[in-house]
Order: structure tokens, then C-alpha cells, then sequence
């Protein structure tokens, strides 16, 4: 085995590993405006604009994630800019635009999954229509769309791997970068699979702390039948 | 000034059938065998005894919690490290449907979770094996519930099989990618490949609303 790569690497690894956070960060808040604003247009059927809000997303959703990276960063970028754009900026756009189609899903569904009731009761206190959706039916939603949401931002976080594919320098393309170099393959994949799973792990457990509980779908039970 | 001309998608054509024969060739064939595999890990996971359990559960989550990229590469890259060899293609194949077998088992578990315990206790006491319970009372139970999860895990497969195209795998993506890449025609490609995927997953998203309207348990929907 050798390891020694990683040692030798390891600096050069973490700025990898940087970017991947920073890409990550940047697109869990633009997808989340985006898919909240777009979730909000479906659940309150404005007119036209819901159209156009549910072609978006269901088109999106049927598209792999690769085809609007590379189309992004090669295709409509430079067309619209009529220069290159950064891998960084790239990337960042077609994250944003892939998953806030599936935010907008989630946040659809927890605002429909509000009972009827809590809305009555708002609009015979008297509360317009924005404060209805403010204070009482998106408070109540966040707490059931969250475990959705964690594990639509760890797809995400697994998701920026594919930017390494146009050529930002983010955690799997460093790795890639010091394999074709040293051809030490499993060493270096083995290390950067480790380190995705250390985030994506605790992530997810982290996300199960934050459910709140009456609204949670019960801990699914280990060997409910042994 | 740009402007679109899908005659260039026209002399494609050729190329554009064999990457679709293949994406479809890949995912079909995944699929099967993601669904033999998750079917296998969550009966180790809810119905077996012994380390079997635990075993199903690490390779869950040692498979939900990193990259499908870097397991195509591992697969591909890693692999033949340690003198383990295949040609693309079917490094594909395996990768995909060890990530997407690992989907479809926590899909498949939610639904036994949804049976009741009872279900599982008459068929003990009726004289059932294990096995038997599970695939003759529980399963065909839980199954029904599932088919649209089930069905959004297989079109993610079918996007997931895009990035074959990674490891020299000339899939539709790869097709699509090399035309824009060099006629640089990018719009036209882009709308193509859209167009592909599209259909392809529409088309799962039809079958599987058929197959629910037709195994629904009759009465079933007041229950959920």
C-alpha cells in the first residue's frame, strides 16, 4: 500500500476538500432560496407563474445532474457571458438549478401536509394571506421537511463530485489529480470516499436530531420481525 | 450569430441510437440486479439473525454516503489495483447497481416496516419458515406500498447511468457530449440529450402508475 501519497498530498488534498465545502455551501443556499420560492408558487397555485414553476420542475428532475453542468459551464455560459466562465461559478449554477427543482418538491409537500385546521384557525384570527404562509403554515412545514432536506443536501454534497468532471479542482478532481500522477488509484479513492463519507455520515445523523418529533416518521425499527 | 440547426442532430442520428441502446441496455440490466440486491439486503437487515444485519446496514451507508463517481472509479480505476479486471461497460453495470441496490433496499424497508407485526407473527404461527413469512406474507405486502418510491429510485438509476460515460462508456451522454463538444453545438445537443432522458424516465413514471393502479390492495387506500 501506499499511503504515503496522501501524507505527501494531504495539504494539497484539503484545499480540494475546501472548495467542495465552499461549492457545497454557495448551492444549499441557492437552491434553497430558488426551491422554497418555487415551492411556494405551487402551493399557493398562482396562475401562471405555477405553470411555469411545475414544468421547471418536473423537466428538471428528468434530467441528469451531468447534462446541465457540462451544458452550463460549455454551453450556455459562454453563449450568454461570451467568454468562458469559472468551473467554480459553472458548477455552482447547475447545482442550483438541479436541486432546487427537488427543494421546491419538498417544500410543496411539507406546506400540503399542513392540516387544514391550523390554516382555519389562522384566517378566523384575522391573518392575511402572507401572514398565514409566514407565521403559522411555513413554521409548521420546516419541521416536518427537514429530514427531506438533509438528505436533498448530502445527494448535494455527493453531487459536487461532478464538477470535477469539467475540470474544477474540488476534492475528487485533487485526487484524481495525484493518482494520474503516482497511479496509486485504490490508496487515494479509498481516502477521498472516507472523507466524503465522514460528512455525509454525520450529516445525516445530525439531520435525524433535527426532526422534530410528533411530525417525524417513526425511527424505522432494526429487525422489527427477528 | 448562433443559430440552431438541427440538421446536425440528423447526421447524429446513428451514433444518438447506439448510445440509447446502451443507456437502455445498462439500466435495464442494472435495474434488475439493484432490485435483487436490495431485496436480498433488506431481508438480512429485518428478518435475518446473526452479523447479516449489520452487514446489510454497513453497506448501506457506506454506499449512501459517497459519491456514485467515485465507486464508478473504484470499480473502474481501483479495482484492477488489485488484480480485478472488467471491461467498462459491465464496471458500469456493477457500480450502478451496488449504488442504486443500496436505495432500493431503504425503499423496501420502509415498506415492511409499513406491515404489521401481526402479518408477520400468523404466518409464524401458521407454521411458515422465515423465508416463507417474508416472501410469501410480508413482501407481497410491502411491495404495493412502495412501487412510487421504488419507481423514482429506477429513474434515478437511468440519470445515474449518465455518468458511465466517465469510465469510456459511449452511453447517450457520452454521444451527446462528443457531437456538442465537436461541431460545438451545444444548444442542440443539450436539448436532445434532455429530450432522451426525458422520455426514458417518462416513460418509467407510466408503467409504474400503471402497475400501482393495478396491485393496489382493494379498500387499501382508506388505511393510508
Amino acid at each position: 500500500m501506499h499511503w504515503e501519497d496522501i501524507f505527501n498530498n494531504f495539504g494539497f488534498l484539503m484545499r480540494g476538500l475546501a472548495v467542495t465545502f465552499q461549492l457545497a455551501a454557495v448551492s444549499v443556499a441557492g437552491s434553497l432560496i430558488i426551491g422554497t420560492v418555487l415551492g411556494i408558487i405551487r402551493y399557493l397555485r398562482i396562475f401562471p407563474l405555477s405553470l411555469v414553476a411545475a414544468g421547471y420542475i418536473e423537466s428538471v428532475r428528468s434530467i441528469p445532474l451531468i447534462l446541465f453542468i457540462v451544458f452550463i459551464h460549455f454551453g450556455f455560459l459562454p453563449f450568454i457571458l461570451g467568454s468562458e466562465s469559472s468551473f467554480f461559478v459553472s458548477s455552482g449554477i447547475a447545482l442550483v438549478v438541479f436541486t432546487s427543482a427537488y427543494v421546491a418538491e419538498i417544500v410543496r409537500g411539507g406546506l400540503n401536509s399542513i392540516e387544514k385546521g391550523h390554516l382555519d384557525a389562522a384566517i378566523s384570527l384575522g391573518l392575511t394571506r402572507f401572514q398565514r404562509l409566514a407565521y403559522v403554515i411555513l413554521p409548521l412545514a420546516l419541521g416536518r421537511m427537514m429530514p427531506a432536506l438533509v438528505s436533498q443536501f448530502i445527494a448535494l454534497i455527493k453531487d459536487t463530485s461532478l464538477a470535477s468532471t469539467i475540470g474544477l479542482i474540488e476534492l475528487t478532481r485533487s485526487g484524481e489529480i495525484i493518482y494520474e500522477r503516482t497511479y496509486h488509484e485504490l490508496e487515494v479513492l479509498l481516502f477521498i470516499a472516507f472523507i466524503y463519507f465522514v460528512i455525509c455520515f454525520s450529516l445525516s445523523k445530525l439531520g435525524k436530531k433535527l426532526e422534530t418529533k410528533p411530525y417525524m416518521v417513526s425511527e424505522t425499527k432494526e429487525r422489527l420481525y427477528a | 450569430m448562433y443559430s440552431i440547426d438541427f440538421n446536425i442532430i440528423a447526421e447524429a442520428l446513428p451514433e444518438l441510437a447506439r448510445g440509447i441502446k446502451l443507456t437502455i441496455f445498462i439500466s435495464a440490466v442494472s435495474s434488475l440486479a439493484a432490485f435483487a440486491i436490495g431485496l436480498v439486503t433488506v431481508f438480512a437487515r429485518t428478518m435475518a439473525t446473526g452479523p447479516y444485519g449489520t452487514a446489510g446496514a454497513i453497506y448501506v451507508e457506506i454506499i449512501r454516503n459517497t459519491p456514485l463517481l467515485l465507486q464508478l472509479y473504484f470499480v473502474y480505476k481501483a479495482l484492477p489495483d488489485l488484480g480485478v479486471q472488467f471491461p467498462p461497460v459491465v464496471c458500469g453495470i456493477v457500480a450502478l447497481s451496488i449504488y442504486t441496490g443500496a436505495y432500493i433496499s431503504e425503499v423496501l424497508r420502509a415498506g415492511i416496516n409499513s406491515v404489521t407485526n401481526e402479518q408477520y407473527q400468523a404466518a409464524r404461527g401458521l407454521g411458515l419458515s422465515n423465508l416463507q413469512a417474508f416472501a410469501l406474507v410480508v413482501f407481497p405486502q410491502a411491495i404495493r406500498v412502495v412501487i412510487p418510491p421504488l419507481s423514482s429510485q429506477f429513474i434515478n438509476l437511468v440519470k445515474n447511468s449518465s455518468l458511465v460515460s466517465f469510465i469510456a462508456v459511449s452511453d447517450v451522454f457520452y454521444v451527446v457530449y462528443k457531437g456538442a463538444a465537436d461541431d460545438f453545438r451545444f444548444f442542440e445537443f443539450f436539448i436532445t440529450g434532455a429530450l432522451v432522458y426525458m422520455l426514458l424516465t417518462g416513460f418509467i413514471a407510466v408503467v409504474s402508475n400503471i402497475i400501482e393502479k393495478n396491485v393496489r390492495v382493494p379498500g387499501g387506500e382508506a388505511r393510508i
